[in-house]
């Protein structure tokens, strides 16, 4: 890691360059509640100042919510051509969690099995991250997510009168160079990159008993009562994994054109909450209740892929408390834990 | 194989149906390649009564209609239901809820007794309905999906999820975010979201979902300063029937 300092006079034109010869990816005011991160093409767009986006700008662009996958022609033989579809792309403006989540995402589509759809586009991917004031309902600093330490290029720090930047990477370090001058980084300025953590962090409001959440959860597994209780409003409607940056599930999709010769396979974003998830070839479903699918849903995010990878399938970005209509909150259902089991 | 003759043919409702399949224009030939169509009103001059394949649209509203359909029944080896009348009964169950009699006297006053008008009812009243197509007007491409499955002899893939889950995928921000209502949480998917698409509620004309949360619809209106008569205005647009039947 190296750090440098990029002057507030030289920012514009170091972006303007960016834009210049990348497709450029960042975030511009959609309406008057969300943001939404896409392609721009003039530095009038982008607005690294922002709140809320309904979905996770990483996790859009490396894994979509609709991706073909192979076209295929049925003849004497079947003809079977994989598509992958990926471009040089700067991501610029994600925050720390979101790029936690993107380093979720990057073990899950590596561990098992290389999914070349995402690794394809990850590594064509310059990530380029700032800081964003979190929402009332964000949870990142519990779940050690509000300082990404691996997954970017460069980060930028806003110190006020000058970017304080960390450079992750060859590639990071590249653009350094190429665009405007940036300095090294002095004693006094880490000082205040310091300082401007110590205030940035005592922005998060929220916070979660994440630990004795994990300690207890094996308790309260088969409390039917206390999961009942927390899934009475659900919808089953499943826009709590849609917006997650951690959710990788998807379905796969055959479509045969009338033809009855070509055709392709898609995937598209499955989501745990919907009846027909656990449903199998036979009609039966492995998890016909709302509670058994919440409590599925806790598990795997706050349990299994901690395990698995060391790392939470949780970042604590509040968007699934913030689109679920029904007022169900993670952040108070992992602390009513230690209060339940207490009783 | 022999490609299955399919008749498509229409009860009460606007039409629309008809026209989606013909709206299907780059893939229509393609479609008259794997089937025959044999009866179809809105597109053909001939007409038979010799098909494999129904593609009903419309609600029934006459004791003619109960006729028809019934034939219809014993002819076709599969029906599919294609639009919110036929699969729900759709806007013209509005006229169940004022009753029968009133409703006759206040569209046809003192000539209510030239007219042979029952109380309407989706086709699947009358006969057993394989699949169905919903939403009005229905996607097109879902039509293309249940022909297609027919003939490879597999079931289609209609979503039994709420349109939330097309919505999400489609990044919209939630309509309830910017004040209005939506039946969105409740309503069978399958449209693509196209309502909340263009900025605008969902009024729930696939048909609701197998399994809705109705009380937490109540509490979500609460929640937002709506009533749940607001909710049951948009409700009774495409499904007084199921309503009704409910009481």
């Amino acid at each position: 890691m190296q750090y440098k300092i990029l002057k507030k006079n030289k920012y514009q034109d170091f972006v303007k360059g960016l834009i210049e010869d990348y497709n450029f990816i960042g975030p511009t005011k959609k309406d008057k509640s969300v943001h939404d991160f896409v392609p721009l093409n003039s530095i009038e767009e982008l607005d690294t100042n922002y709140l809320k986006t309904t979905i996770p700008p990483a996790k859009k662009i490396l894994f979509p919510p609709n991706e073909k996958l192979i076209e295929y022609e049925i003849g004497d033989e079947i003809k079977v051509k994989p598509v992958i579809e990926s471009s040089e792309t700067v991501l610029f403006g994600i925050n720390a969690w979101d790029i936690n989540g993107m380093n979720f995402l990057d073990k899950f589509f590596s561990k098992d099995f290389v999914d070349e759809n995402y690794w394809d586009k990850r590594d064509k991917l310059t990530v380029i991250g700032m800081d964003t004031e979190p929402t009332e309902n964000n949870f990142a600093l519990s779940m050690d997510t509000e300082y990404a330490t691996d997954g970017f290029d460069l980060y930028l720090h806003d110190l006020g009168d000058r970017y304080f930047v960390r450079v992750n990477t060859p590639k990071g370090n590249e653009l350094v160079e190429k665009y405007v001058d940036f300095d090294d980084a002095s004693e006094n300025d880490f000082k205040d990159f310091d300082k401007y953590m110590d205030d940035y962090r005592a922005q998060f409001s929220n916070k979660v008993n994440i630990k004795s959440f994990y300690d207890n959860f094996e308790m309260i597994y088969n409390d039917e009562e206390f999961w009942k209780k927390i899934a009475k409003n659900c919808f089953s409607c499943g826009s709590c994994n849609l917006v997650c940056p951690t959710c990788f599930c998807f379905n796969v999709k055959d479509d045969l054109k009338l033809d009855l010769k070509t055709g392709e396979k898609t995937r598209e974003w499955d989501s745990c909450m919907i009846p027909e998830y656990g449903l199998v070839a036979g009609g039966h479903n492995f998890r016909p209740n709302k509670e058994n699918r919440l409590k599925q849903r806790y598990r795997c995010k706050l349990k299994t892929y901690f395990d698995k990878f060391g790392q939470y399938a949780c970042v604590g970005c509040g968007r699934c408390i913030e689109a679920c209509l029904a007022k169900i909150n993670i952040a108070e259902d992992i602390n009513s834990v230690k209060k339940e089991v207490n009783v | 194989m022999s490609k299955p003759k399919v008749g498509v043919f229409g009860f009460t409702g606007c039409g629309g149906c008809q026209l989606e399949i013909l709206n299907l224009e780059d893939q229509l030939l393609d479609l008259v390649s794997a089937v025959d169509i044999v009866h179809f009103r809105e597109a053909i001059t001939e007409y038979s009564d010799d098909y494999d394949i129904a593609l009903v649209e419309g609600s029934v509203t006459t004791k003619h209609g109960v006729e028809r359909i019934e034939k219809i029944g014993d002819i076709a080896k599969i029906i599919v239901a294609v639009g919110a009348c036929a699969c729900t009964g759709g806007l013209n169950c509005l006229k169940n809820l004022y009753g029968l009699e009133k409703a006759k006297d206040l569209v046809y006053g003192d000539k209510k007794d030239w007219i042979d008008t029952i109380e309407t009812k989706p086709i699947d009243k009358y006969v057993k309905v394989d699949y169905m197509a919903r939403g009005c007007p229905p996607n097109r491409f879902e039509i293309v999906d249940v022909i297609r499955s027919l003939i490879l002899g597999r079931k289609p893939e209609i979503p039994n999820y709420p349109v939330c889950v097309e919505c999400k995928r489609n990044g919209n921000t939630c309509v309830y975010e910017l004040g209005m209502t939506c039946l969105g949480p409740i309503t069978r998917a399958g449209c693509d979201s196209r309502c909340p698409n263009s900025v605008s509620g969902c009024e729930g004309c696939r048909g609701i979902i197998d399994n809705p949360n109705v009380n937490a619809q109540k509490d979500v209106l609460e929640e937002y300063g709506l009533t749940v008569e607001d909710i049951m205005e948009n409700f009774n647009l495409y499904n007084a029937c199921k309503k009704i039947e409910q009481k």
